[in-house]
């Protein structure tokens, strides 16, 4: 049963595949983006990283704990429906923003977990970019204990 | 080092679900200052299948102390090695594999 629309499917995503060969390979952010891990501010980071601040809220499930008495380890998981190909987890609460990049490989299913350290109080900021376009999710998590230190 | 990372691997539903726990003491460049030691923190993560990236992590100082990951992804079969390796800013890596249940 394959129509017409199908099979047109079927060889854009051929085509796709072969187009994608470089980026299957491995990207280590630290090397390509070294600017990305200095900056302080969480919009300048999402520029290194994924060249444009302009997202669009949503479409991403963000889970991280309301108040964290102790900021040392925050537990923060996502998951999403998006074909992504990069998400990046940022903080505003910490002298860096930028967390860790992500990039997605193809059989991936996006429902990942990490646990951070905040020295205060923060916005923990996901950002995902999918078909050429950043969709993003934040939100505030309280420290009673900072986690660097403090 | 080796084999440092402790992991789990279980297929369900078609779906293999990683959860893995490196050991490293993630120093930021902050708490080094305190503890007058170097900073040093993982910065790479990657993990493979059969030869095939599965998981890929470009990571900062803000990961806690034993860094805990987790994640899934499709295509695994019950006994295929699930292979995880970290690189760290000093360049020490450690590479660990389990089998996927």
């Amino acid at each position: 049963m394959i129509n017409r629309r199908n099979f047109l499917g079927l060889g854009l995503g051929a085509l796709a595949v072969v187009a994608i060969p470089g980026k299957l390979s491995a990207i280590d952010f630290r090397e390509t983006m070294p600017k990305a891990w200095t900056v302080t501010k969480v919009d300048d980071a999402v520029k290194e990283i994924f060249g444009s601040t302009a997202t669009t809220e949503g479409s991403i499930n963000l889970s991280a704990p309301d108040i964290a008495e102790n900021g040392a380890v925050i537990p923060v998981s996502f998951d999403t429906e998006l074909k992504a190909t990069k998400v990046a987890v940022f903080q505003d609460a910490n002298p860096e923003s930028a967390v860790a990049v992500f990039t997605i490989p193809e059989n991936a299913v996006i429902d990942y977990a990490i646990r951070i350290k905040l020295a205060k109080t923060g916005t923990v900021t996901v950002i995902a970019e999918a078909d050429g376009k950043l969709y993003s999710v934040s939100k505030l998590v309280k420290v009673t204990i900072g986690g660097c230190g403090g | 080092m080796s084999d440092t990372t402790k992991i789990k691997a279980k297929l369900k539903n078609g779906i293999v679900e990683v959860k893995a726990l490196a050991s490293h003491p993630m120093l930021s460049y902050q708490e080094a200052e305190r503890a007058k030691k170097e900073a040093n923190f993982i910065t790479y993560v990657v993990a493979k299948v059969g030869g095939k990236v599965v998981y890929e992590a470009s990571t900062s100082q803000f990961l806690s102390k034993d860094p805990y990951m987790k994640f899934s992804f499709k295509g695994g079969a019950v006994g295929d090695d699930v292979e995880i390796t970290w690189k760290d800013l000093k360049g020490a890596t450690d590479t660990s594999t389990a089998k996927i249940k």
